[in-house]
């Protein structure tokens, strides 16, 4: 427990010194500030444009709803873009400059090394997160105030939860090719195969990759939270049992 | 455009931290001769004109060891 402090402590103050934290709370602040202005400005840009012949778009008026959905857009696509990004060398650096084995050698647990990264990762995301979300929340909320939100926990935990997933698989992919590069295309990969495997329409209730895009349909009511506990269920296992072949990986390791 | 004033919530916020990302990464790369990849020119393109993706590469992926 006390080298799992240590190192958790150590963790933080490596985000700190390499910029992590700062630039996952840009991006996420931006993405948060982003989020609402496109919804706002989309309708009035498009309302100028005259197609030819006299047909001009007309765009109803922005609701809280578009400010949503830009938001669910922005953080599905560039805020797990960024997130993997960020965190892609996190085993990979640590395993190419060798600064693992000292610490090993000297009796700290394997997976504890998982476990601490996989907890300080989280603990990043979950505040930058929060912090896009309450940014968005507070701009939406100002612009078009009292609007209704129907399942909101649910819709905006399971962002979080995918984002949750890509830590796990981010981990799994550095350990298991200890590169950067085998952590990047490990989580490209799989993201690739479930969009593909998003295709089959009776794979799409269960696939995870549903928690990253589908979840305006929650908010706005058109579908029920039933519809997604499957799903919710489904991804904490998989990154739960990615973790647990992290470290079963990484115990008959060679480093 | 006539009602900017509308807008200013948002692009002052904005601006300042496009800016504070760019200059941020300008600065480290300006000041650092080692990168992981590419070379010095690459990534002063790549923090000035890309937004906020270069600046995350390079912070995340470019930047040498010290």
């Amino acid at each position: 427990m006390k080298s799992f402090v240590a190192f958790t402590k150590k963790e933080f103050t490596e985000s700190l010194r390499t910029y992590r934290l700062v630039v996952l709370a840009a991006v996420f602040l931006l993405l948060g500030v982003m989020s609402p202005l496109f919804a706002k400005i989309l309708p009035e840009l498009l309302s100028g444009v005259d197609l030819g012949g006299g047909i001009v778009i007309t765009a109803p008026d922005p609701t809280a709803m578009d400010s949503w959905a830009q938001f669910f857009k922005n953080v599905g696509q560039m805020g797990m873009l960024t997130l993997i990004i960020t965190f892609s060398g996190i085993i990979a650096n640590e395993l190419n400059r060798g600064t693992l084995i000292i610490l090993l050698t000297k009796g700290m647990k394997r997976h504890t090394v998982i476990l601490s990264k996989f907890l300080s990762a989280s603990v990043l995301w979950t505040a930058s997160y929060l912090l896009c979300l309450t940014v968005c929340y507070a701009y939406t909320e100002y612009f078009w105030p009292a609007s209704i939100l129907s399942n909101a926990f649910l819709a905006f935990f399971s962002i979080w939860l995918f984002g949750e997933f890509l830590i796990a698989l981010l981990i799994f992919g550095g350990i298991l090719f200890g590169n950067l590069y085998g952590s990047l295309l490990t989580c490209l990969g799989v993201i690739v195969t479930l969009s593909l495997l998003n295709i089959l329409p009776y794979v799409q209730k269960y696939n995870p990759i549903a928690l990253a895009g589908g979840t305006l349909s929650l908010l706005n009511a058109q579908k029920e939270a039933a519809d997604f506990i499957p799903v919710t269920i489904i991804c904490s296992v998989m990154a739960v049992s990615l973790l647990v072949m992290s470290i079963v990986v990484f115990n008959k390791k060679q480093i | 455009m006539e009602n900017l004033q509308e807008y200013l919530p948002f692009l002052i916020p904005l601006a300042v931290i496009q800016a504070g990302l760019m200059l941020a990464s300008l600065i480290h790369v300006l000041r650092h001769d080692t990168y992981r990849f590419g070379n010095r020119p690459l990534w002063i393109v790549l923090c000035l004109a890309t937004g906020i993706i270069g600046p995350v590469l390079y912070f995340a992926i470019g930047r040498g060891d010290e």
